[in-house]
């Protein structure tokens, strides 16, 4: 079940925030839905071979962000939230543009520039997705 | 067969040592037969030399085997397991000293089959005879004790020399001894006060060696 | 003697020493909860390999208190022993015998020996029990010596090495079953080890040994957190700050690269304030810190 994510030690980020978006990207694609009990912080760090105060530690900050719950003796599961899978979303949004902004600004593109890129950029996914 | 660790640990060596010891526990069994039903003086004669030569190879095994576990690093897993160095010491002297009680064993029994059943020599013998060959197990003795406490081939060389060198002179003594020697034709054997306090010395030494070994052992700090 | 109290130390030594002629071992004091795993981390000759004997009861400490799952050392080895699967990387196996034979020992003499496992370790490492010992490679037999002590399932396990000299396949073997341990609460971990990758991978705690003494011992996850580095831009004119947390800079004309070993974003603003140019801040792998770490720490002993 967790076989497929992949904690790398050369990724420069810290194991634990890689552990927390990889948590984040099921949720955010459905594979975990709300309320969808997730593994033992136990559990996971002996299937993802990591230690355990890893886990622990990205299982703290994702309760922190309101995306799991812990409870006393019944274990983990994911926010009942049902706007989680859309909020996580928005960031995930919000992050790629401002990343492309600063690139752009690197590049000396100015912001009608940019937009235009955009647009081309979205023409081109609407074809690949009508084939 | 759960057991104490201390016999499963004299047991592994046995075990690790079988086919040595099977060896010269079966040359040992056929020089007996030669001395029991063997025919010519200087055909016993030669089997007295093999003899000899089977208590220098019966003894240079377990002083092998009690070096070769710290030279081969085994050491470190042996002491992993629960024992403490005072059952590992005491596992290590009894499987060697066993290991050379086999071939000894035997020629104290051929000597008495001379004596005993083939009549080659007096009763009056049996004082001296046993005396001397009580040597080479208090000699071995001392030679594992130093292997033991030494740690290195060294300690253990230094000792078999000390003891080899040392048979002849004392054998030589022993032999000058009035009190001994005055009665070894007789028929029947006389223990002399003597012989009584020389055999009694020898069978003491055997624990005090034992007994200065454990204690050095003990007194050690790193062990391993 | 079960039961798993969340504060029950598998290992404590407090103010452990041993003097040796030519190094001494000074002051150590190691905490090793239940059911964590400690990394034990330092140069050669650090001290490692004595510390771990003394707390094997092997080596009888000059000063201070050895107590491994509550007995203290070296005087109830014994005890402890029942418990405890050691492992170090001096340790050799009987050449002429084989690794089934080994296996047959050690059963006879621990109650929890745990067959099936034990064939599934066989098939896992690639091994065979009717190998003998002295036909093995270098990885075959370490993994036959981890092999003998993860089969009992003991409570704890002092591995010296465990890693050191093995291939990538077999080292990933290895961790798969080290971390397995980990599924169980009541047993802990303390491993030494010069490969950084896995103390970093598996460690919950990790201690810093160098010279004898302890530099660090710590949280991982708190600990990888302390240190940065962080890239700047340094315009000809200004002269970059001495700051608290901050154990190196290293500056090459307009570039500089300061280490923190005691980060706070605030330290960025302190660059930014001097009119410097952060222009990364950058976590650190364990192997960098290591290196940062025993530099530092030996500059303080000789000023």
């Amino acid at each position: 079940m967790n076989g497929a994510f992949a904690i790398s030690q050369s990724d420069k980020r810290p194991m634990y925030l890689q552990i927390m978006e990889q948590i984040k990207q099921r949720i955010a694609i459905g594979d975990w839905r709300a309320g969808q009990s997730i593994p033992s912080i136990r559990q996971l760090a002996v299937d993802l071979q990591v230690s355990v105060i890893t886990v622990k530690r990205a299982y703290l900050e994702l309760e922190r962000e309101g995306i799991i719950m812990t409870q006393q003796g019944k274990g983990s599961h994911v926010a009942s939230n049902p706007r989680l899978g859309a909020r996580l979303r928005e960031q995930e949004l919000e992050q790629h543009l401002e990343q492309a902004t600063l690139i752009a600004a690197l590049m000396g593109l100015r912001p009608r520039e940019l937009e235009h890129r955009l647009r081309e950029a979205s023409d081109r996914t609407a074809a690949k997705e009508t084939i | 067969m759960r057991g104490s660790v201390t016999g499963h640990l004299i047991l592994k060596d046995w075990q690790i040592h079988r086919v040595p010891i099977l060896l010269t526990m079966a040359a040992g069994a056929i020089a007996l037969a030669i001395f029991q039903w063997g025919g010519e003086t200087a055909f016993v004669v030669g089997s007295v030399w093999f003899f000899v030569a089977l208590i220098v190879i019966a003894s240079m095994l377990p002083i092998f085997s009690i070096v070769n576990e710290r030279k081969k690093q085994n050491l470190p897993f042996l002491m992993s397991l629960p024992v403490s160095t005072m059952q590992y010491t005491t596992a290590k002297l009894v499987s060697t000293v066993g290991m050379f009680l086999a071939p000894w064993l035997a020629l104290v029994i051929a000597a008495l089959v001379l004596i005993e059943i083939r009549g080659m020599l007096p009763h009056g013998a049996i004082p001296i005879t046993l005396i001397l060959l009580m040597l080479p197990l208090v000699g071995f003795c001392f030679i594992a004790g130093a292997a033991l406490v030494g740690e290195s081939e060294g300690w253990s060389t230094a000792a078999t020399l000390v003891c080899n060198s040392s048979y002849g002179l004392v054998w030589y003594f022993i032999t000058q001894i009035p009190a001994l020697t005055d009665t070894w034709k007789s028929p029947v054997a006389v223990w002399s006060p003597t012989a009584l306090a020389i055999f009694g010395g020898e069978l003491a030494s055997i624990p005090l060696i034992l007994g200065l070994t454990f204690y050095l052992q003990s007194r050690k700090r790193e062990f391993v | 003697m079960t039961g798993n109290y969340p504060n029950r130390l598998a290992i404590e030594l407090s103010g452990v020493g041993k003097k040796y002629r030519f190094f001494s071992l000074d002051n150590i004091h190691l905490k090793v909860p239940e059911g964590q795993i400690m990394g034990l981390i330092g140069p050669n000759g650090a001290g490692k390999s004595t510390t771990i004997r003394i707390l094997m009861g092997l080596v009888h400490q000059d000063s201070g208190e050895a107590l491994v799952l509550g007995h203290p050392m070296p005087a109830e080895q014994v005890a402890a022993k029942w418990d405890i699967g050691f492992a170090s990387e001096d340790m050799r196996l009987y050449e002429s015998m084989t690794l089934g034979w080994h296996m047959n020992f050690i059963q006879s003499i621990y109650p929890n020996w745990d067959t099936a496992y034990a064939q599934l370790l066989l098939k896992r490492f690639g091994l065979r029990a009717e190998q003998k010992v002295k036909g093995l490679s270098h990885g075959q037999r370490v993994k036959a010596t981890l092999l003998l002590v993860l089969a009992r399932r003991p409570k704890l396990l002092v591995l010296d090495e465990p890693t050191t000299g093995l291939d990538p396949v077999a080292r990933h073997e290895i961790l798969r079953e080290l971390t397995d341990v980990m599924a169980d609460e009541g047993r802990s971990i303390l491993f030494s080890s010069h490969n950084t990758q896995d103390v970093e991978q598996i460690s919950d705690q990790i201690t810093f040994i160098d010279r004898g003494r302890i530099i660090d011992s710590m949280d991982k996850e708190m600990y990888l957190d302390r240190w940065r580095r962080l890239r700047l831009e340094v315009p000809y004119g200004i002269k970059l700050p001495a700051l608290p947390g901050i154990i190196d800079v290293r500056q090459d004309g307009r570039l500089a690269v300061a280490t923190a070993n005691a980060f706070v974003p605030d330290l960025a603003n302190a660059y930014e304030s001097s009119g410097a140019r952060v222009n990364a801040v950058e976590n650190m792998t364990l192997e960098e810190i290591f290196v940062a770490n025993v530099e530092h720490s030996r500059e303080e002993v000789e000023a």
